[in-house]
């Protein structure tokens, strides 16, 4: 396993040494994702609202199955080491079955207008929440936040109305957002695209499409996980129209001769390699957590990369399978630590109504399948390879970097891709699921950010 | 001479610490132990040496030359001779203890060792909740064109879910598993299942060898119902291989099938060894033969290197190799230009080459399920536990993809030109009514979380015998073989065949083994 990492790091030094940047914009990806053939009439482009509804038979399907659901005892204290401690497990089933409910879950889903719209022959789903209320002359700011695996646009929830009523929230009313929060196609909602090679790329463009359609010529993003990698790519494909690019999340997938430097001697000498205390107290020492936690937490990328069809197929079928599989990751990639707990440490950050809801976002709509695709579609050529990873980003960028996020990348690295990076925080706590978890300090970052972009109009100035 | 002692065994250490890569408990050890030896030269030697300087010392000049020079070279020779064999001295794996039964290890008491005869059975209460199960099952179309590149093609699992709901018989497949006889017996706290299959008819004066025969994941001993009839009574399948006449052990590993899941951590394929060769003993054997694939490959390989002596012959379908070392390195770059120049045959550069595409692209194309279930197994195993159809679509993808590769471009996954569905299911089924899809999940992380060397860095000095089948995963040439099984007595190409070589290929490998026995006996 370890050979098999380092042949591919290896691989892509020397491939990347010999490498250099573009700073040409990523090409629009246009595609037809329906069904068959592309019909030669034109795409019914109209934006239909749309509600969750769900039904006695789904949710007395659901209650068999958990009835009927077969566990296997853990070891002897093994807690969350071997992945989601069944003994746990059960007790979750249990709220799902005698207190959870669905269908008041599902008003507080419907809380927030939806749509649906046809892009590139598939619905697109998203939520549209505009501000309650504008300040005179003022006009709400449009923001896209998309979100990643195994996440939905549930994770925005909590954060939408401190961007949409900041200042109910008492974050002030400078900057008001209206918030559009689309779901990737495969995921929720959003039809799952029944051709190959939908990829970031392609999510990217359909969103791109989404905004104009929506009326907005500029506007802002923001994302983590594969929201992350959309935006991104949205920001490569569209730069005159992304205002700003804020993340929670960053990876690089161009490593160098100067990252294995860093590497091998950033602990030592962290000034000479751009990294700042904070940098280097959370990414050394190295191999622990970066070399141990890739082989130890990637082993669901690894096999969504290649066998999506297989590995997901019986998560359609089980929903305590399904939810075993995704709380794994609200336990881990929240806090490492959590593994040593006998319950995951699942409740100490969320609820467990909020983390049933999204499970029942992907049960509900029989997506992780598709959703596993995209990992596919996006990795199955190796990790850096395509034409967006060797291209920057030009637009205003912020970064809000949490400390339990699961790989942590220090400012040095990123501005190589980011080249205009506005702000670069530290945040005093949190982990991946950043908006899930701590909505308001990751509301009060963007709002830092945008205040940045807005005020010295940074939009306005073209590349650096 | 005193820097001769200290240099070597240093050089050795190092050496042996680069192969190594992660250190591990029994790594350590066994640096300790190297440098024990070191030290017991350093003490024993400056004595010795004394005594016999002032002996020489005594001597005129001539006689001086006359015996220095010798016992110099005998002296260095023999430090040289010293470390050579060292380092290849015959060691074993020390056998060690264990106990996986739930709570507390009971105090002293004799283990019930008691054989008990066992019959599979089914319930109708079983096959209701099967069908049931398999009604409700909900589908994923496919993306178009898939085939069986993004995993097990949603379109051919409905036409297998059809079958298996309507057309497979589980009753009946319970009567082709009862045909042979099953048993179960405890050892170290924890239900072990085996068949054991004896010839119905023996000639007088033959003589039957017990042969351990151990699978793998995602198999199970019902793999080798094929070949069991042709190893116990070969001449009534038109198999003459020089008389060889076989009794047949088929174990469950421990969280596989119908042997019970150790309830504690680290039941690794060292625990299996150890618990079969009680096994073995437990019935009356003294000496047997092994034969072993995927999981079972490690087993029995772990067998011999802890009882040599027990093990009459190891036969193997799969041998695991460590791509490090510098010399791997090398040959696998000069291997493709010299083949012959590395101790390469034409069929070996065949088949290891393109060696990116084969060994590392293909290699991570395939193992993405080995790499969660030994970081996750709980996590992986608990929707396949709770849905037959998940369960089916993760193992059969294995039975495609492993059986020939070429079979990914198949919208069926080639899965019925070389199994049956009836055999396929029955595979799925004993994992399904046995809940031990998890237990053997876990055997990955147990297994692969420790020092995966160490395995290698004890040889294997049992005759062996290799039958390398063109389809197997990583093909491993006889050259990179020598380098763990010391005593290779045969190493065939085989002319077809898979993974799953006893159950796609039951006469070939029947063969094999029978003409790798024979050349045992005759050593």
């Amino acid at each position: 396993m370890l050979l098999e990492v380092f042949l591919v790091l290896g691989t892509l030094l020397i491939y990347f040494l010999f490498s250099k940047k573009d700073e040409e914009t990523l090409p629009f990806k246009d595609g037809w994702w329906g069904r068959g053939q592309k019909p030669v009439t034109k795409e019914d482009s109209s934006i239909r609202p749309f509600k969750v509804e769900t039904a006695e038979e789904e949710l007395s399907d659901l209650f068999r199955r958990l009835d009927q659901a077969r566990f296997t005892e853990p070891l002897e204290n093994s807690f969350f080491h071997y992945g989601t401690n069944s003994v746990h497990l059960r007790k979750v089933v249990s709220y799902w079955k005698n207190q959870f409910n669905w269908k008041k879950q599902v008003e507080v889903l419907n809380n927030y207008p939806q749509f649906k719209t046809k892009i590139q022959g598939i619905d697109i789903h998203f939520v549209h929440v505009k501000p309650p209320c504008l300040p005179e002359g003022q006009a709400a700011k449009p923001l896209l936040m998309v979100h990643g695996w195994p996440g939905s646009f549930y994770e925005f929830y909590k954060i939408i109305p401190l961007l949409t009523d900041p200042a109910s929230h008492g974050l002030g009313d400078e900057h008001i957002f209206e918030v559009i929060c689309p779901s990737i196609p495969g995921y929720g909602f959003s039809e799952a695209p029944h051709k190959k090679d939908f990829n970031s790329v392609s999510a990217a463009s359909v969103f791109y499409e989404l905004m104009l359609r929506l009326g907005f010529s500029e506007f802002y993003t923001q994302g983590g996980d594969c929201g992350w990698l959309i935006c991104t790519n949205l920001a490569q494909i569209a730069p005159s129209h992304v205002k700003g690019l804020h993340l929670n999340m960053v990876l690089v997938t161009k490593l160098g001769l100067s990252h294995l430097l860093s590497i091998l001697l950033g602990r030592y000498f962290p000034g000479l390699f751009g990294f700042q205390d904070e940098d280097v107290r959370r990414m050394f020492p190295f191999l622990k957590k970066w070399l141990h936690k890739i082989l130890s937490e990637f082993g669901y990328a690894h096999i969504q990369t290649t066998k999506p069809d297989t590995v997901g197929c019986g998560l359609n079928d089980s929903p305590v399978g399904l939810a075993a599989y995704i709380l794994e990751k609200f336990s881990s990639w929240t806090d490492m630590e959590f593994q040593n707990l006998e319950d995951g440490g699942l409740e100490r950050k969320f609820s467990l109504d909020d983390l049933l809801t999204n499970i029942m976002i992907y049960w509900v709509s029989g997506c992780i399948v598709s959703s596993m695709r995209f990992y596919k579609e996006n990795l199955q050529k190796g990790i850096g390879t395509q034409k967006h990873d060797k291209l920057t980003v030009q637009v205003p960028t912020g970064i809000a970097a949490f400390p339990n996020e699961i790989l942590h990348i220090p400012q040095a690295w990123a501005k190589k891709k980011y080249t205009n990076i506005v702000s670069f925080h530290f945040m005093p706590r949190g982990g991946h699921f950043a908006a899930f978890e701590e909505p308001e300090l990751l509301a009060k970052d963007i709002l830092q950010f945008v205040d940045k972009v807005e005020k010295e109009q940074l939009w306005k100035k073209k590349g650096e | 001479m005193g820097d001769v002692v200290c240099a070597v065994p240093e050089k050795t250490s190092l050496r042996k610490r680069k192969r190594r890569g992660e250190p591990g408990i029994v790594a350590s050890l066994g640096a300790a132990a190297r440098r024990a030896r070191a030290d017991m030269w350093r003490e024993t030697l400056p004595n010795a040496w004394e005594s016999i300087m002032s002996r020489i010392r005594s001597f005129d000049y001539s006689q001086k030359n006359a015996v220095l020079v010798p016992v110099a070279a005998l002296g260095v020779g023999g430090m040289l001779l010293y470390w050579l064999r060292s380092g290849r001295k015959i060691k074993t794996i020390d056998m060690g203890e264990g106990w996986w039964g739930a709570g507390e290890r009971p105090p002293k008491g004799k283990e019930d060792t008691s054989i008990r005869p066992f019959k599979i059975e089914t319930s109708d209460k079983e096959i209701e909740d099967l069908h049931q199960r398999l009604d409700r099952f909900r589908f994923t179309p496919s993306v178009e064109g898939a085939a069986f590149h993004y995993g097990f093609n949603s379109s051919y699992l409905r036409k297998v879910v059809a079958y298996w709901r309507n057309q497979f018989d589980w009753r009946k497949q319970v009567e082709v598993l009862n045909k042979y006889p099953h048993f179960h017996t405890t050892i170290e706290g924890i239900d072990i299942h085996f068949i054991h299959v004896k010839p119905s008819y023996v000639p007088h004066g033959q003589a039957v060898r017990p042969l351990l025969m151990v699978h793998g994941w995602p198999g199970s001993f019902y793999e080798f119902y094929k070949i069991i009839p042709l190893l116990t009574e070969p001449a009534k399948h038109g198999l003459n291989e020089g008389d060889v006449v076989f009794e047949v052990i088929c174990p469950s590993i421990p969280g596989y099938g119908f042997s019970e899941a150790p309830h504690q951590k680290e039941f690794d394929s060292i625990a299996t060894a150890r618990i079969f060769h009680k096994l073995m003993n437990r019935l009356g054997f003294k000496e047997y033969y092994l034969q072993g694939g995927d999981w079972g490959a490690r087993i029995t390989t772990n067998m011999a290197q802890m009882l040599p002596q027990s093990v009459k012959g190891l036969h193997l379908n799969v041998v695991f190799v460590t791509l490090e070392g510098l010399g791997k390195v090398i040959s696998i770059m000069l291997g493709a230009y010299v083949p012959w120049l590395v101790g390469f045959s034409r069929e070996d550069a065949r088949r290891l080459y393109p060696f990116m595409q084969k060994n590392i692209y293909d290699v991570l194309r395939e193992s993405g399920y080995l790499h969660i279930q030994a970081t996750k197994p709980d996590t992986a195993g608990c929707g396949l536990n709770d849905s037959p159809v998940g369960l089916a679509a993760y193992i059969m993808e294995k039975f495609s993809t492993w059986t020939d590769k070429s079979f990914l471009h198949k919208d069926d996954g080639g899965l019925e030109s070389k199994y049956s569905l009836d055999e396929l299911l029955t595979n799925v089924m004993i994992y399904w009514v046995t809940s031990s899809i998890v237990s053997s999940m876990r055997y990955y992380k147990e297994n692969f979380s420790k020092d995966p060397n160490i395995h290698n860095r004890v040889g294997v000095y049992v005759p062996t015998g290799i039958a390398a089948f063109p389809q197997e995963l990583l093909h491993a040439p006889r050259v990179w073989a020598k380098d763990v099984y010391k005593n290779i007595i045969t190493y065939t190409y085989m002319p077809r065949g898979g993974h799953f070589a006893a159950f796609e290929e039951p006469k070939l490998l029947a063969q094999d083994i029978m003409q790798f026995v024979r050349k045992v006996e005759q050593l």
